[in-house]
């Protein structure tokens, strides 16, 4: 190699590949899932937390008695753990889960679409979950609060709607450009079907407003372990398509030229983009910005390689999320403020400052 | 599977249509292995199409196109990339990424799924980098070099491919004259050293034939000239196909020809092919008495050739005014052996032979001896002189040749109107 020195103009950004900052993301997120559980609606001592939760992970073989030492009585401590384990623990992998979801998601399609505002929901397949659980209510499929086709729904809906883009894609038209409008007017055409739904059905727009603010309201693991597998499954297979992605940055053709079945590996990659994104929002509801602002935040900080953006986007996604729940409840306690509302609150400014530094530094660069 | 015979690159009659329009009709090619060949042809003519159905990417409407003797429509996209490298005309990546890397992305291809670059493909990225004169860059964003930088790092992505056939559209758009020289020779280099087929679309003529083996010119999807430079570069062609009028001359110390643009042919209501129906008719002058015969033979539809003339001639300026291709000769020298030898191809091309009633004097008179060498190939008319006018200055030489032309055949004609009718004899057009 050269001797950078001899190279006056050489940035002080480089481009390249900072594959440690992974490891950053993982080590920060991995604190954050430990002491997150610390916060919740009822209040618990932050030791006895702390102690429920070693006790939990080795077995019981860490203090066996965790609510020892407290007023808690012995009796009592069965209910406690329920609450830190079953209740936080849960939503707070929720969170971790369908911010990872969401993450990957957004940086898959801002890489397929080479678009830097791509988003899960941009290709309407938020729009197809929400018409999957007005559905449900509207119709009173199913009753009871354990309703578990509510999600499902939400899941085929999504599924359907990003069904009808890949089918888009795999025509002779299948552009980047025709994709991405067939997803904006999909995305309209169905929120005007919901809205037309809840115009016959008021009664039931409240249970659906309150899926599209998007909420983490865990009962049980059983979520967790759906969303764990859609993720994962899907989460996999994008990482593994990192050079891929890298290459269709260079155009359809050019990919093409060098090996890349561009066609077929953009409808892979939506296809599981899909897979992903439906897992997450079918029992969480609509959760913006996650998807939009976290493969920013890892392409600022670890370089623009997508064998990094894409781990990296679930990484930061989880991590946001988690955050997200963090922060609103230590600003509003013991309220639980659907966490869609929060992440948008906070993602829009955030997103904003982004945009607006890196205009000014490619202005100065450019100059 | 591949057969080491085959040629690198064979099209076999194709024809490739954008919705009604068609891009390329009936196009055969054969491309031997270890060829330099430039892709030639004015905006539009089919250059990027051949380009583009050689990388498999269009379905041609009609005919096959071949790859080392298979259907590349019927390779896999790997196959294709370890057997044809592309140089795209523009390219608009996104993210920036370090050249280093951006040029790695050649070695896709060559890599199984999941598996990273070795210590191989690395070196053979640095290696490229170094080859395009760019190893200082290495770690320079893609996006902050200049254009010409972008343009040879593209070519190192290509190198790094490691694939036996190399394909170049307007490689040299974004280059200064010196960067234009370097990419070409070294791409002749690699063609010459490792054997790899090369096939550039190249809007410079000069630099086509200075680096090609071989020129296949393109009109309107149609191949309408191949081989050689020194063969396919005419006037006449350049007239044909660019509606372009210039000077071909010939490198005096490599042979190879190259071209001095003089201007377009004047505007044809439907291009400049049509101007060729008639003629060319050759009009030999000097001294502004070729000039009213030009005028007339292109008002009435006639393509003319001129010369030699001198320059600064009036017979000259009005020549070029009625986009005449021309054999020129500086002032006052005598015409020499580069000149006489474009008026022999002038006069070879003409269909018929005018010679005006010009002064004749040493410098010019080989006018009138390569004008005696047509005779009998060619229709000559010659323009009575006014008698008691002086023309002859060469001791009667002139004279001489002067009879010959008439004892030999050629016609004698009393201005232009009569010049006209003759010619209509000829050529079987009314004249209004």
């Amino acid at each position: 190699m050269d001797d950078p020195a001899r190279s006056p103009s050489a940035p002080n950004r480089i481009p390249g590949r900072r594959p440690w900052f992974l490891g950053l993301f993982v080590l920060a997120l991995a604190l954050g899932v430990f002491f997150s559980p610390l916060l919740g609606t009822v209040a618990v001592a932050p030791e006895t937390v702390l102690r429920i939760l070693l006790h939990q992970i080795s077995a019981g073989a860490l203090f066996p008695n965790p609510c020892a030492g407290t007023a808690v009585p012995p009796s009592g401590c069965t209910g406690l753990i329920e609450i830190v384990w079953d209740a936080r623990l849960s939503e707070v992998m929720l969170a971790v889960l369908v911010g990872a979801g969401l993450g990957i998601s957004g940086g898959t399609l801002q890489g397929v679409f080479r678009n830097p505002l791509a988003d899960p929901f941009l290709l309407g397949i938020s729009s197809g979950g929400t018409l999957g659980t007005a559905l449900v209510v509207v119709l009173r499929i199913g009753v009871g609060e354990q309703n578990l086709l509510l999600p499902l729904f939400a899941f085929v809906g999504a599924i359907a709607t990003s069904l009808v883009i890949l089918a888009a894609a795999r025509s002779r038209f299948g552009s980047v450009e025709t994709l991405l409008l067939t997803g904006v007017a999909l995305s309209s055409f169905l929120s005007a079907v919901l809205s037309l739904l809840l115009v016959y059905s008021p009664s039931g727009s409240l249970q659906v407003n309150f899926w599209l603010l998007g909420n983490l309201g865990s009962l049980d693991w059983t979520q967790d372990g759906i969303v764990f597998g859609a993720v994962l499954l899907a989460g996999t297979f994008l990482v593994s398509y990192g050079r891929e992605v890298n290459l269709l940055q260079l155009g359809s053709d050019v990919a093409q030229s060098l090996g890349v079945d561009s066609r077929k590996v953009r409808v892979r990659l939506l296809l599981l983009a899909s897979v992903a994104t439906a897992a997450a929002v079918a029992f969480t509801g609509v959760i913006g910005f996650v998807g939009l602002v976290s493969p920013h935040v890892v392409r600022r900080v670890a370089g623009n390689d997508y064998r990094v953006v894409l781990p990296g986007s679930a990484l930061v996604g989880a991590g946001f999320l988690l955050a997200a729940r963090d922060v609103s409840l230590v600003a509003f306690p013991g309220t639980l403020l659907p966490i869609g509302i929060f992440t948008s609150f906070v993602g829009a400014p955030f997103f904003a400052y982004l945009l607006f530094r890196r205009r000014s530094a490619s202005t100065m660069g450019a100059g | 599977m591949t057969d080491s015979q085959a040629f690198p690159l064979r099209l076999r009659s194709v024809t490739v249509r954008y919705g009604g329009r068609t891009a390329l009709q009936d196009v055969d090619l054969e491309v031997p292995r270890g060829q330099f060949l430039a892709l030639a042809g004015p905006n539009g003519s089919g250059k990027s199409t051949l380009l583009r159905a050689a990388l498999g990417f269009l379905a041609p409407a009609h005919g096959s196109v071949e790859l080392f003797g298979d259907d590349v429509r019927g390779l896999s996209f790997a196959e294709r990339a370890r057997r044809v490298a592309w140089v795209p005309q523009d390219e608009n990546t996104r993210d920036d990424v370090p050249l280093g890397e951006y040029v790695l992305y050649g070695r896709y291809a060559h890599l199984s799924w999941l598996q990273g670059e070795t210590p191989v493909d690395r070196e053979a990225a640095t290696r490229a980098l170094a080859a395009v004169g760019l190893s200082h860059r290495a770690t320079d964003g893609i996006l902050s070099v200049s254009g010409g930088e972008r343009q040879r790092a593209i070519l190192a992505r290509a190198l790094v491919q490691d694939s036996p056939l190399l394909l170049l559209d307007e490689p040299t758009t974004h280059l200064d004259i010196g960067h234009q020289l370097d990419l070409l020779g070294r791409v002749r280099e690699l063609s010459r050293e490792r054997g790899v087929t090369v096939v550039a679309a190249l809007h410079d003529l000069n630099l086509a034939a200075r680096f090609a083996d071989r020129i296949v010119v393109l009109f309107r999807g149609r191949r309408v000239a191949d081989g050689p430079p020194t063969e396919v570069l005419s006037e006449e062609l350049l007239a044909r196909v660019w509606g372009v009028v210039a000077d071909l001359r010939r490198d005096p110390r490599t042979g190879v020809p190259y071209l001095l643009p003089h201007h377009l042919l004047p505007p044809a209501a439907s291009g400049p092919a049509p101007l060729l129906e008639k003629g060319p008719v050759h009009v030999v002058g000097g001294g502004g008495a070729g000039a009213a015969y030009l005028r007339a033979l292109s008002e009435a539809g006639f393509r003319v050739t001129a010369g030699a003339l001198h320059l600064l001639d009036s017979d000259l300026e009005t020549a070029e005014s009625l986009g005449a291709v021309t054999a020129v000769e500086v002032p006052f020298a005598p015409i020499g052996p580069e000149v006489r030898a474009r008026l022999k191809a002038l006069l070879g091309a003409a269909r018929a032979i005018v010679v005006a009633p010009f002064p004749v004097g040493p410098s010019n008179l080989p006018n009138l001896e390569e004008v005696r060498s047509s005779l009998g190939h060619t229709p000559i008319f010659l323009v009575r002189r006014a008698s008691g006018v002086e023309w002859d200055f060469t001791g009667g030489r002139a004279s001489a040749i002067d009879e010959e032309l008439r004892l030999g055949g050629a016609r004698v004609v009393e201005g232009p109107a009569d010049l006209l009718s003759a010619l209509a004899g000829i050529f079987g057009t009314p004249i209004a």
